[in-house]
């Protein structure tokens, strides 16, 4: 420790005060996305944060970034676009399971395959808050709900196994149950040059199963590091990315070791390309006037 | 209760006031924050408690603070709270809708544990003679709130004896 420090977490918090219920996983993940910005040390002005809607998505306003908390799954189309038209921007996604894997399911898949320079954090609680605890996609099979009262008949979604097929090139899971953890992973996401994702168990207290309670997290939860796992390893991190919903491991599954072009860095080239012995602006007509 | 990225070996006096005054000053927002969940929720008696440890914890803040600015002056901090979670603030899991009062104090009553565990573990790893001392200072502070919150929890009228769970109506279909 020399170097001074410029910012601390709470130059990243605003002054809204969050109305999450008491308890809510959600308070742990804005808590440790401040510190993991702090240690990066970027301002809050070069940060722009933008979620869908959800309890979770309401995390933006809770932080001094540029924040949008937009339309129900929209957080990436509108992240991608930011990061295209500014990209000096650090562009944060986030929202819950339901934002992101069931009415934005279908984004997700293009901003990997774009490998857009940006982190995704899902705050992961297998339940829609907001809308007072209807199953979300990644609810459990048999999960007794307002709107499942006999158990659900669908298997969930498993967010990690989805993410590693579409090629993603940083995939991790964190909890609260370890929030220096959870830090430490959200600032290698955010260090990671492409498209990251953070799959966030967080759990609801007020429609929560018990098991999804951070006791009920604590004792399934193992740490990827402690397991001796290659984070290079795709195979390997699909291997153990099956075992969502019965395990929680926490820590990083991939990280490419090769991190492949973002999209914004194609389409500069491609610029770049296409503007040799391009006409000036003012001369663009010339094209269309036949001489 | 975790910090990440700070050697307690390599620790000058200056930069563990500051880590010290971060820890208060991460108390007393938590301790905040946890008064205003109450307050939104209509539960004044938490509430209340809790106000009263944002200011224990400022005071505290504020004296170590002013240590620091008399050796030290207005030096830089090297120290960073990017590495500092809950090492006295209660964890954001202790927090519930309609806490009794002697909730909030048993979760504070865990957080002073906390803090003592915290600079007892970190004691060993210790090196500077004058941090070594700061450290004793502060186990043994936590050792003093402990019990003036155990004091506090002993004048409270016992329980009703029901749970709040009898209260809370099951999650209804919109
Ligand atoms: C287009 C549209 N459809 C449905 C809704 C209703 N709605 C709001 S939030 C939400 C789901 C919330 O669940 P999740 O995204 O998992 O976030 P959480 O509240 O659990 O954090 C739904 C269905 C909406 N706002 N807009
Ligand atoms: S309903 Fe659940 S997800 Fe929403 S704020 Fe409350 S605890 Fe958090």
């Amino acid at each position: 420790m020399s170097a001074t420090c410029e910012f601390q977490a709470k130059d990243y918090r605003s002054d809204l005060k969050p109305i999450w219920c008491p308890g809510c996983g959600d308070f742990s993940v804005v808590a440790s996305i401040y510190r993991a910005l702090a240690a990066i040390g970027r301002p809050p002005h070069e940060i722009a944060f933008v979620s869908g809607i959800g309890c979770s998505s309401r995390i933006p306003g809770y932080t001094t970034a540029y924040g949008f908390n937009s339309v129900h799954g929209r957080a990436l189309p509108i992240a991608q676009g930011i990061k295209l038209s500014s990209p000096e921007l650090l562009v944060l996604a986030a929202g819950g399971d339901g934002d992101g894997f069931s009415i934005g399911g279908g984004h997700i898949a293009h901003a990997i395959r774009r490998n857009m320079d940006l982190t995704y954090i899902v705050m992961d609680n297998q339940i829609y808050g907001l809308t007072k605890g209807q199953l979300s996609p990644t609810s459990q099979k048999g999960r007794i709900t307002c709107t499942s009262h006999y158990g659900s008949l669908e298997a969930p979604v498993n967010p990690l196994l989805y993410v590693l097929a579409y090629g993603a090139g940083f995939v991790a899971q964190a909890s609260p149950t370890d929030i220096a953890g959870m830090a430490a992973i959200i600032e290698e996401a955010i260090r990671y040059p492409g498209f990251a994702f953070v799959n966030i168990q967080s759990p609801c207290v007020t429609y929560g199963e018990e098991a999804q309670q951070i006791k009920g997290l604590k004792a399934i939860s193992e740490s990827l590091a402690a397991l001796g796992h290659d984070s290079a390893d795709r195979l390997a991190a699909m291997d153990l990315a099956q075992h969502y919903g019965s395990k929680l491991h926490l820590g990083v599954f991939y990280r490419d070791p090769d991190p492949a072009p973002t999209y914004g860095d194609l389409v500069r080239d491609r610029q770049a390309l296409l503007s040799q012995g391009a006409l000036p602006k003012e001369r663009i007509l010339d094209l269309f006037i036949k001489s | 209760m975790a910090t990440r990225g700070i050697d307690f070996a390599q620790l000058s006096l200056m930069e563990a006031l500051d880590l010290a005054i971060l820890i208060e000053e991460e108390a007393q927002e938590r301790y905040e924050d946890f008064a205003g969940q109450m307050e939104q929720h209509r539960t004044p008696g938490a509430a209340r408690f809790f106000r009263t440890m944002a200011v224990n914890e400022g005071r505290h803040g504020s004296a170590l603070f002013d240590r620091r600015t008399e050796l030290f002056g207005p030096a830089p901090r090297t120290v960073s709270s990017a590495g500092i979670f809950d090492v006295e603030a209660p964890d954001y899991d202790e927090a519930r809708a309609f806490m009794t009062p002697r909730q909030a104090m048993e979760s504070a009553l865990r957080s002073e544990q906390k803090a003592h565990a915290f600079f007892t573990e970190a004691l060993p790893g210790i090196q500077d003679a004058d941090v070594k001392a700061l450290f004793e200072e502060l186990r043994d502070e936590e050792a003093e709130h402990e019990a003036l919150v155990l004091a506090e929890l002993a004048k409270l009228p016992p329980e009703p004896g029901f749970s709040e769970e009898e209260f809370v109506d099951p999650p209804a279909a919109q």
